[in-house]
């Protein structure tokens, strides 16, 4: 039963579907990322006081680097892994064009 | 006035914009093309009218304030915004653009009242709709007006209006009571969002999005580059940062050298010195009535820092021939009082909260926050309902991260750097960015280069409430007018319907905030929480699993809004100031999203199974979908 409705669902659903997925995981790896670095290293009194690259060093190594690096592979999937959806036309709206066109 | 004339010059093309896209639109279905611009957005209106609606008063008004009065540990409160295009757009926007088009959904409550088959679940959005975007509204309002009044306080033609409007109000309820300033520039910023966004709908948002979405990006860059010439590079700056302790509130007294037979009026912001030789700043305007050689005790901010003290000096700014005379402590801070380094790492200095701005709970909270409460938000689900294509989507993702990276980065940079050059502030946080403008500016030599910088917040303003006006106005017109009054509505009743309701929302929007609260992220954290509390979960489940009801759709929604209603109101009744109840040390959105979720997976399951047609017809490939039904 599980496998037909499966089955009846259209390839470009389940391919949002993986899509998801991998963007939960993503987020969530970077939040651990974050917040288990500073919540480590942000707090007590030495941690504002060494610097990287102008930065506090906790700002460097849990939020500037984190965060060039999601920028990479944000357009790495946009750009490589993202699978292209014919999405469709609104018949109302496709009846306006041709009348206009 | 150099700068009065290039934000003139901005402005003036923003109209030209509209004036443009109402051309456009002509011979095209008109609500279609009225609160979606016919689905034909390509790569760089998405992306910009994305990313620009998304950079809001909040981004360059209340985040600066936040980031002066906390320091460094607002980098790590705007790190989610590292994965905000990835998430955000990658979450829902090609299926909610699929399943637009399908179901020929033109709002965000119309596409979950034909997912659903289900005229109690419009019904049901579109009230949460209109209700949370109000809030944004008005924080919007109160943004573009009190930019305004920073840009124009010194231009004596502007005096003059003030004073013919403070004539005018002057006796009128509810109106009169408003502060004149703040009064003149709501009005005039108010009237020019409505004109452009009832005239030229949706395309004319897109298209001034982008316009304001370039500004706001070269103003960024243009005062990161000014800030970090004047503070003699980061390196530096952090380091003097570090060396800052948060400042004290006390009460003064003005003191003259001797009584005088005028009255003598000293303005909000002037700079004094006692005779113990601390450094104050008048939190609000201080008077010595005739004969008399002092003033009644006012509230100021009394600097701490030696560095500080040191740059107040040597600017000279220093009221003389006058002194204060200091009174009783009104308020240090609860965390950070007289420790340095407290800018430069967590938690930052809090003045309300001993356990500082940001603890680790708070921190986890933020990092969802951005992400889901931004892609819970109707005004984002409706522009990803309209973009062209697949390739435009993956375009505009990689567009929206790097503006993203350019953007709220550096504002942490540039604002934390504003402790050095601007100090003082807190007297009025939210101004920091005007302020910052004109000074960086005045400082370079080139000060009608402030106009650009401070167009950079009012377009962010702008951007943003262009949108939400639309999306209210098509809240009224499609959702409740069409939908369930005039199904028949000719065209043309509906095009002057449409005009008259986003007039109507917007004149309705400035007197709501004729009298607004005093911390404008507060109410943009609220709005945001509200609407992605509502609206995420319900939207996910909607687009993702089929066996979903539309009973399960609206506990979702009304558990979501619900528990942040009562989070708020918790923490109104326990602290008696706007802001939310951390229940467990967590933000509100995150327990309203996921009671949201576990109300809908309960509801639904409860729930008899959705027809098999709607099954097909959303969740089918192309050839099933033929078979199922045509919904409402």
């Amino acid at each position: 039963m599980a496998d037909r409705e499966e089955e009846e669902l259209g390839a470009s659903f389940r391919q949002s579907r993986r899509e998801l997925w991998f963007m939960v995981t993503t987020w969530s790896v970077f939040a651990v990322w974050t917040v288990g670095y500073n919540a480590t290293h942000a707090f007590g009194a030495g941690e504002g006081a060494s610097i990287v690259w102008g930065l506090p060093r906790w700002v460097a190594f849990g939020v500037a680097i984190p965060w060039a690096i999601a920028l990479a592979l944000t357009i790495a999937f946009a750009l490589f892994f993202m699978k292209d959806t014919d999405l469709g036309e609104v018949e109302e709206e496709s009846k306006a064009k041709e009348a206009n066109s | 006035m150099t700068a009065l004339v290039s934000f003139g010059i901005y402005l003036v093309f923003v109209f030209v914009l509209a004036a443009v896209a109402n051309r456009e639109g002509k011979g095209k279905s008109f609500l279609s093309e009225y609160f979606l611009g016919s689905r034909g957005i390509g790569v760089w209106a998405f992306a910009f009218t994305y990313a620009a609606t998304s950079a809001s008063g909040g981004s360059f008004m209340g985040f600066p304030s936040l980031i002066y009065t906390h320091g460094w540990v607002l980098a790590w409160w705007i790190a989610g915004y590292m994965v905000v295009p990835l998430v955000a757009l990658g979450l829902l926007a090609k299926r909610i653009n699929q399943v637009g088009r399908i179901a020929g959904a033109i709002t965000v409550p119309e596409l979950l009242r034909r997912r659903f088959a289900s005229n109690a679940v419009g019904n049901v959005a579109t009230v949460l709709v209109v209700f949370f975007l109000f809030f944004f509204l008005m924080a919007q309002f109160k943004a573009g007006a009190e930019i305004m009044a920073t840009l124009l306080e010194d231009v004596p033609v502007y005096r003059e209006a003030v004073v013919a409007v403070e004539n005018l109000s002057d006796g009128l309820p509810w109106v009169g009571a408003a502060d004149p300033d703040y009064l003149l520039c709501l009005l005039f910023f108010a009237v020019s969002v409505i004109i452009y966004t009832a005239y030229g709908g949706f395309r004319a948002v897109v298209w001034t999005d982008v316009m304001q979405g370039i500004v706001m990006g070269i103003g960024v860059i243009v005062m990161l580059v000014l800030t970090l010439i004047q503070v003699g590079g980061l390196e530096r700056a952090t380091r003097e940062l570090a060396e800052m302790t948060p400042p004290e509130f006390v009460e003064v007294a003005v003191v003259a050298g001797a009584a005088s037979g005028e009255e003598k009026r000293f303005p909000r912001g002037t700079w004094l010195k006692t005779q113990d030789g601390d450094i104050v700043r008048l939190k609000e305007a201080a008077t010595i009535p005739a004969r008399a050689i002092e003033s009644e005790m006012i509230e100021a901010l009394r600097l701490t820092s030696e560095g500080d003290e040191e740059r107040v000096e040597a600017s000279g700014e220093i009221e003389k021939g006058i002194h204060a005379r200091p009174g009783d402590v009104v308020d240090s801070y609860a965390f950070g009082a007289n420790e340095k380094g407290v800018y430069t790492r967590a938690p930052g200095p809090s003045r309300d909260n001993p356990g500082g701005f940001l603890t680790v709970l708070l921190a986890i909270s933020f990092f969802a926050f951005w992400n889901f409460s931004g892609a819970g938000q109707p005004s984002y689900m409706v522009r990803q309902m309209a973009f062209r294509d697949t390739i435009t989507l993956r375009r505009a993702m990689v567009m929206v991260a790097l503006y993203f990276s350019l953007i709220y980065f550096p504002l942490v940079v540039i604002f934390t750097a504003a402790r050095i050059l601007l100090p003082g502030m807190e007297i009025h946080p939210d101004r920091v960015m005007p302020e910052m403008a004109a000074a960086l500016t005045q400082n370079a030599g080139i000060p009608w280069l402030a106009g650009l910088l401070v167009a950079a917040p009012f377009a962010a303003v702008m951007s943003s409430v262009d949108s939400f006006l639309l999306l209210v106005s098509s809240g009224v017109v499609r959702d409740v007018y069409q939908q369930s009054i005039n199904p028949r509505a000719s065209e043309r009743r509906m095009r002057m319907l449409s005009y008259a309701v986003t007039v109507a929302v917007g004149i309705f929007g400035m007197l709501a905030v004729l009298h607004p609260p005093q911390f404008l992220q507060h109410l943009i954290v609220f709005a945001s929480a509200g609407l992605g509390a509502c609206f995420l979960m319900p939207m996910v489940f909607a687009l993702y699993w089929p066996r979903m009801s539309g009973r399960g759709a609206i506990a979702g929604m009304v558990v979501g809004g619900a528990i942040v209603l009562a989070l708020y109101l918790a923490g109104f009744l326990l602290t008696g100031q706007f802001g939310e109840y951390l229940l467990g040390g967590l933000h509100p959105f995150i327990w309203a999203t996921g009671l949201s979720a576990a109300a809908i997976v309960f509801v639904s399951l409860a729930d008899r199974p959705p027809e098999e047609g709607l099954r097909r017809r959303f969740f089918g490939g192309p050839g099933n979908r033929a078979g199922g039904p045509k919904s409402l």
